[in-house]
């Protein structure tokens, strides 16, 4: 059921004549789909994490380590509850997107290197692929969640930098790079925890009436 | 991945951390088997928060010693980052790695509240049933903020039984149950996870749920039987009525097709073969002849208009004996010429009158020239018109004026219409000569000034003479509508036998329209409609031709006659096919070319 693209949320807008109940609605469906889309995302990365496990066996818990290897690790996220719903919308967005930008490549190349692997069978291999393009078409769908907040007047506009979102990134380029397979299964697999989070919580800000 | 616990040395160690809202968190230890670690106090809890590269352990926050809990409250929780749990006693520290845990991977939600059933429905057999169950989200878990997402199991399984169903989950706070089965008792529990993640919070309490027979059958059947013999009852009814009026629902259904007749004959003298008795009928003779009066006969035909003569004005004037004769025999016209005719009605009112009539005609001099148009039988005082072939030679020429009534004479014969003149005049021989016309025509205005009849009549007289051609000069005042009715009636006059030369048309009686709109093609039909402003154009026309035989179409087959084209049409369009003349059907029509 989460099968349908997030370019085809293009087409969800069907208020033309500035109705605002009927723009709050469309709002809250793009919600909807982004964030079932996340956590479809979510539950794939969870899957690849425990078979990673499972076929490498770590010897140890290793959280302690991995999560300080994280590369996103030096973006600022919420922790908490009262942390997430005190922050600014405006501040959760780019907070969503910047995470969301940020694991585009990583996982590419994730992809890339389980599909050498003889290892990891054809499943797992789909899923990797898969959730590569996911982490694209989500960030393609929160944008344009974005940009419709912006018309709704819902967040103002300065954001204008999400434009480019890979401009937020200029720091961090090849930390990736350091991280294992493992290491990067695991860190997205929290990172997109976080994602599917703060998404809902910034739905059920802005739009609380439909479905929270 | 499995540990291997060794029980006899088992050390204090945390049996358990779990959260139930994402925002707080308790862990559990266990002194061991080491029981002198049990008392109170003999154990500390330390934990590490992996937030910063600089992060110290720190001790417990909260501690619930009768339940050996450590609590973290809100503000030492944090979500996403890792901590690590360890037990310190005197001098030793009890750590293992294995405790280092997210907050998210450890949440396990409180089971779902207010759990209750209602039926949905009972299968048409009645022996089993579904059930919705709902229940409310655990309160703990903040699920409006959007916090917490949770998904739900529900399992269920008779009163009885050691297996539990489990449906699949979802994250909704309903649930259908299919297939349950009456009479019997089932137990409902319900448990909650967080989406995507592996671990359950607790069940909750059960819920039974027993839906018992429902008496409902017993309505079932008679109310079957019922409807049964309903329906049959007003079925037989039904039938009883189509039966006895089966006559009548055929009528409506499928009205009868009127069948080709002939009023007074019998349809069977139109089969092949009986033509003899045809014509003799035709004529007049024999008790199935046609009626003699035609006003009366076709009284009820509105299509067949006849010219009439006043009675009164045939009374009136200066009459000769010829006239009188010749007027009486108009009156007395045997209906069955009038098939020779064009018949028009004298309507009694003026409509259709003005437009075609000269008004200030008086009606008793047209009369008179009808009578000294009578040539062939001035003297003649027989009235026996159905005696047609014992007057030969001259045929009753007989001209009405336009504007006049409509009155016309026919003697002996039918007087085929052939033509009607543009000056009103109708034609009724073949081979009209224009100069006849205009004669008579001349000779009509001659008897309109109120010459003397008898001159009139002799002038014309052996104008007839001269001319073995009859005219008939008949004015319609209505259009071509009736021309068809007038085309079958002409039709069907009986040969003249005693003129086989005469010539006599038939005539589409059409004084203002050029095509005939009975038939579909003016050109083609053997009637010529006279042009105004050619007077003069008459091929010839045919014969009053012989019935000879029936086609198969029921249509009467003339004969071709003998000299002349039938062809009727105008000059340019001379037919190429000798063609029964009269009676064009209409497949033959398409044989008529230009």
């Amino acid at each position: 059921a989460l099968c349908s693209r997030l370019s085809s949320m293009r087409a969800a807008s069907s208020c033309t004549n500035g109705q605002t109940g009927c723009h709050f609605l469309s709002l809250a469906n793009l919600f909807d789909r982004v964030i079932q889309h996340s956590a479809r995302m979510h539950g794939i990365s969870n899957d690849l994490h425990s078979e990673f496990e499972l076929y490498f066996l770590p010897s140890k818990n290793q959280i302690g380590r991995v999560s300080r290897n994280c590369h996103t690790s030096t973006i600022l996220t919420p922790n908490g509850k009262e942390n997430a719903q005190r922050i600014a919308r405006e501040e959760l967005t780019e907070v969503i997107l910047k995470l969301l930008v940020a694991w585009r490549e990583p996982l590419w190349h994730f992809h890339q290197n389980m599909a050498q692997h003889r290892e990891f069978n054809n499943f797992s291999s789909n899923k990797s692929l898969e959730m590569s393009e996911m982490v694209h078409e989500l960030r393609r769908g929160v944008q344009k969640v974005v940009e419709k907040m912006q018309m709704l007047g819902v967040i103002n506009s300065s954001l204008g930098n999400l434009g480019s979102p890979e401009a937020l990134l200029a720091s961090d380029r090849a930390e990736w790079r350091l991280m294992n397979d493992y290491d990067l299964l695991y860190c997205f697999r929290r990172d997109s925890n976080k994602i599917q989070n703060y998404l809902k919580i910034l739905k059920c800000r802005i739009i609380p009436e439909h479905g929270c | 991945c499995s540990r291997v616990v060794d029980m006899t040395t088992l050390g204090p160690h945390f049996t358990d951390c779990i959260s139930r809202d994402q925002e707080t968190f308790r862990c559990w230890w266990s002194p061991g088997s080491l029981q002198n670690l049990s008392s109170p106090g003999a154990l500390r809890v330390f934990y590490l928060k992996k937030d910063s590269p600089t992060s110290a352990w720190k001790e417990c926050p909260e501690y619930i010693h009768e339940n050996r809990e450590c609590f973290f409250d809100a503000n030492h929780t944090s979500v996403w980052i890792p901590y690590c749990v360890q037990l310190r006693g005197q001098n030793v520290t009890y750590f293992n790695e294995d405790d280092c845990f997210t907050v998210e991977n450890i949440v396990r939600p409180d089971p779902p509240v207010s759990l209750n059933w209602t039926l949905l429905n009972i299968s048409p057999s009645g022996l089993n049933y579904d059930v919705l169950v709902s229940w409310k989200p655990p309160p703990s878990a903040d699920v409006g903020v959007g916090w917490m997402r949770i998904e739900y199991e529900i399992q269920y399984r008779e009163r009885n039984a050691t297996n539990w169903e489990a449906l699949e989950k979802q994250p909704h706070t309903q649930q259908t149950i299919y297939g349950l089965q009456i009479g019997k008792e089932y137990e409902v529990h319900i448990r909650s996870r967080m989406q995507a993640f592996v671990k359950f919070g607790e069940f909750s309490d059960s819920i039974f749920i027993e839906v018992t027979e429902i008496p409902s059958k017993d309505y079932t059947v008679p109310l079957t039987l019922v409807l049964i013999f309903g329906v049959v009852g007003v079925l037989t009814v039904i039938m009883l009525i189509v039966i006895s009026q089966q006559q009548r629902i055929m009528m409506i259904l499928l009205p009868p097709v009127p069948a080709p007749k002939i009023k007074g004959i019998d349809s069977e003298l139109l089969k092949k073969g009986k033509l003899e008795e045809l014509n003799f009928i035709l004529n007049g003779g024999g008790v199935d002849g046609l009626p003699a009066y035609a006003t009366d006969f076709y009284q009820e035909e509105p299509w067949v208009e006849f010219i009439e003569v006043d009675e009164e004005d045939a009374e009136g004037g200066d009459k000769e004996d010829n006239y009188n004769s010749d007027t009486q025999r108009l009156l007395g016209l045997p209906h069955r010429n009038i098939e020779g005719f064009s018949a028009i009605s004298h309507p009694d009112d003026d409509s259709g009158r003005a437009s075609c009539y000269d008004t200030d005609l008086p009606e008793h001099d047209t009369q008179r020239l009808m009578a000294s148009l009578l040539p062939g039988q001035p003297e003649d005082n027989e009235t026996c018109l159905d005696a047609p072939a014992s007057e030969t030679g001259e045929k009753p020429l007989i001209q009405t004026q336009i504007g006049g009534p409509q009155t016309w004479v026919n003697t002996d014969l039918y007087a085929q219409v052939s033509n009607v003149m543009p000056s009103g005049g109708v034609v009724l021989s073949p081979g009209q000569q224009p100069k006849i016309q205009e004669n008579t025509s001349g000779s009509e205005r001659e008897t309109q000034k109120g010459g003397k009849q008898n001159e009139d009549v002799e002038g014309i007289k052996e104008q007839k003479r001269n001319e073995p051609q009859f005219q008939l000069f008949v004015v319609v005042p209505e259009g071509g509508g009736y021309t068809a009715e007038n085309n079958t009636q002409q039709t069907s006059t009986p040969p003249s036998t005693s003129v086989p030369g005469a010539g006599y048309q038939t005539i589409q009686p059409q004084p203002m329209e050029t095509k005939p709109a009975a038939t579909g093609d003016a050109n083609e039909s053997p009637y010529i409609l006279p042009e105004p402003s050619q007077p003069q154009l008459f091929t010839p026309v045919a014969d009053y031709t012989v019935v000879q035989e029936l086609d198969t179409h029921r249509s009467l087959l003339l004969n071709p006659p003998p000299s002349q084209s039938p062809s009727l049409c105008q000059p340019q369009h001379p037919l190429k096919v000798p063609m029964p003349v009269g009676y064009v059907t209409p497949d033959l029509l398409g044989n008529l070319t230009p």
